[in-house]
């Protein structure tokens, strides 16, 4: 199976020649103690681009994006092999900062998880420890501009210095894109970023990533069929750790060529 | 592609029931052609009267089939083969209504030609015609069901000799009403309706393209005549 998937990772290579790889993996394998999560994965995640992944619960898709932030690293039991370049550099050189990497390369988590503070200095704390603002009012743009395209300007600009914690769960969901987002991130990851909210706040968040792809680069995990459709150039699809299928989400999702992503997306059994 | 079920099983039945459909349409269709030319040969204006009045019931079931593919889309959001199966749906059924249509034209011509002085030996010609017609029509319905890209090939391969019959059947025409000019009116319309069999066979053709497309997610090369210029969804 990773044959083909390599053949079909440089026919994709061909097809699309102008694409620039952002971020690009090789034989990347991540254990958990004994749990093989990944397994000899490649992939090369393109600029400007949504990338989708896609797969059943527990194949290692929040495992793989957290391989991009060097994310693992803080899971005392994790393990990464292999190599992940970031525009050609390792990001698991030891030169690299991981904090700086992740200023570079944002995260959405699956579980929202605003800081214990006001919605505002929520959104502040990236630009603040990155020093992104010269001063009170330029940082006040960035906190509206974030929130603004996070969809959630609206409901809260009346209450800027309440907890972010003691906003809905959907709320607080677009509450940590906005953080994201803040700091301008050339790649953000974003780990079923809306898995908690309605169709319409949904609907505004697949906008945003419309809007960030014409700059950034995205990496979206969602168990959304429709959304991964919707919102991404390029679909991958695992599996039981492994990558088995890469390709553009139009073949993905007319004609795939491994009957087990047929089977996935298609909900059969088997 | 995965023969195996949905996990939703209600799909499932939702699917079957659309191709339950699409059988019986091309039951009565396969019924209309066989009947058509039987009521020209037999000079049996009962039996046009009787495929004109059926064709209503073709065009209802072909309409029942657009609203159960539309209630597919838009309740299940078919993707990938699931995709390719409710397009063709579409398709297949549009091809079937109007082969449906053109049987149902040769019926109203065979009233006119009854009304007039037999013209030897014609009826046979179209009747071997439209039976050619018929069983590429009845395997392309079996490759549909059964999911066989080998058969409908075999099927687009087999219009040529329908091609070849019409252009044999248009000289016999011409020959017979140079002959004796009190035949123009007559195979004026036996040549129509000898094109009207051609035209069913161009929309077998494109059933049997449709289930190309349905089994391997790519459309035939267009290696053969083909009246249909529509631009398919999938492109390579
Ligand atoms: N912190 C951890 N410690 C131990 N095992 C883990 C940890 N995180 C993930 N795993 C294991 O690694 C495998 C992949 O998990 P991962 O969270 O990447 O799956 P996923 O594809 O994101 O699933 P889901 O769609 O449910 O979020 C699973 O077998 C999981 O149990
Ligand atoms: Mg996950």
């Amino acid at each position: 199976m990773e044959g083909s998937n390599m053949n079909d990772m440089s026919q994709f290579d061909q097809g699309v020649a102008v694409d620039t790889i952002k971020m690009q993996s090789r034989g990347v394998n991540v254990f958990y103690g004994d749990t093989h999560a990944i397994k000899d994965v490649d992939v090369d995640i393109a600029d400007k681009t949504v990338t989708a992944f896609i797969g059943p619960s527990g194949c290692g898709k929040s495992t793989f994006l957290r391989v991009l932030n060097r994310m693992n690293d803080t899971i005392d039991i994790c393990r990464v092999t292999g190599k992940t370049t970031l525009e050609g550099e390792d990001i698991y050189d030891p030169k690299v900062d991981p904090v700086q990497l992740r200023a570079k390369v944002g995260m959405v988590f699956q579980k929202p998880n605003p800081f214990p503070k006001s919605i505002f200095d929520n959104v502040a704390y990236g630009p603040r420890i990155h020093g992104l603002s010269q001063n009170k009012s330029d940082l006040e743009d960035i906190v509206e501009k974030s929130l603004r395209r996070a969809a959630l300007w609206d409901e809260v600009k009346d209450r800027l210095q309440a907890p972010g914690t003691g906003l809905s769960g959907g709320q607080q969901q677009r509450l940590c894109i906005a953080r994201a987002v803040a700091t301008s991130p050339e790649v953000l990851l974003m780990d079923e970023p809306c898995s908690a909210l309605d169709p319409i706040a949904t609907a505004q968040v697949e906008e945003l990533i419309d809007e960030l792809r014409t700059q950034y680069s995205v990496v979206i995990v969602t168990h959304s069929m429709q959304q991964a459709a919707r919102v991404s150039q390029k679909t991958a699809f695992f599996h039981l750790g492994n990558l088995v299928e890469f390709d553009e989400t139009d073949t993905i999702f007319t004609n795939p060529s491994d009957p087990r992503t047929e089977s996935y997306i298609t909900g059969r059994i088997g | 592609m995965p023969n195996s079920e949905h996990i939703v099983s209600s799909f499932d039945r939702d699917l079957e029931g659309i191709q339950a459909k699409i059988m019986r349409l091309g039951g009565l269709v396969e019924e209309a052609i066989t009947k058509s030319v039987q009521a020209l040969e037999s000079r049996d204006l009962d039996l046009a009267k009787t495929v004109r009045r059926a064709d209503k019931a073709i065009d209802e079931l072909e309409e029942q089939v657009n609203v159960d593919a539309a209630r597919i889309i838009a309740l299940r959001q078919p993707i990938a083969s699931d995709l390719r199966t409710v397009l063709t749906v579409f398709r297949v059924s549009a091809n079937l209504e109007r082969i449906g249509d053109y049987a149902k034209n040769i019926a109203k011509r065979s009233q006119s030609v009854i009304e007039l002085e037999t013209v030897p030996g014609t009826a046979a010609s179209l009747k071997r015609m439209a039976r050619q017609v018929e069983l590429m029509l009845k395997d392309v319905l079996d490759a549909y069901i059964q999911h066989d890209a080998d058969l409908a090939e075999d099927v687009r391969q087999r219009d040529l000799e329908v091609d070849q019959m019409y252009s044999a059947l248009f000289r016999e025409y011409l020959t017979h009403m140079m002959e004796d000019p009190r035949h123009i009116t007559a195979c004026m319309h036996l040549h129509f309706m000898a094109k009207n069999i051609e035209r069913m066979g161009d929309h077998v053709t494109s059933v049997a393209e449709q289930v190309i497309y349905l089994v391997t997610g790519v459309m035939p090369d267009d290696d053969r005549p083909k009246e249909d210029k529509t631009p398919y969804v999938h492109e390579a």
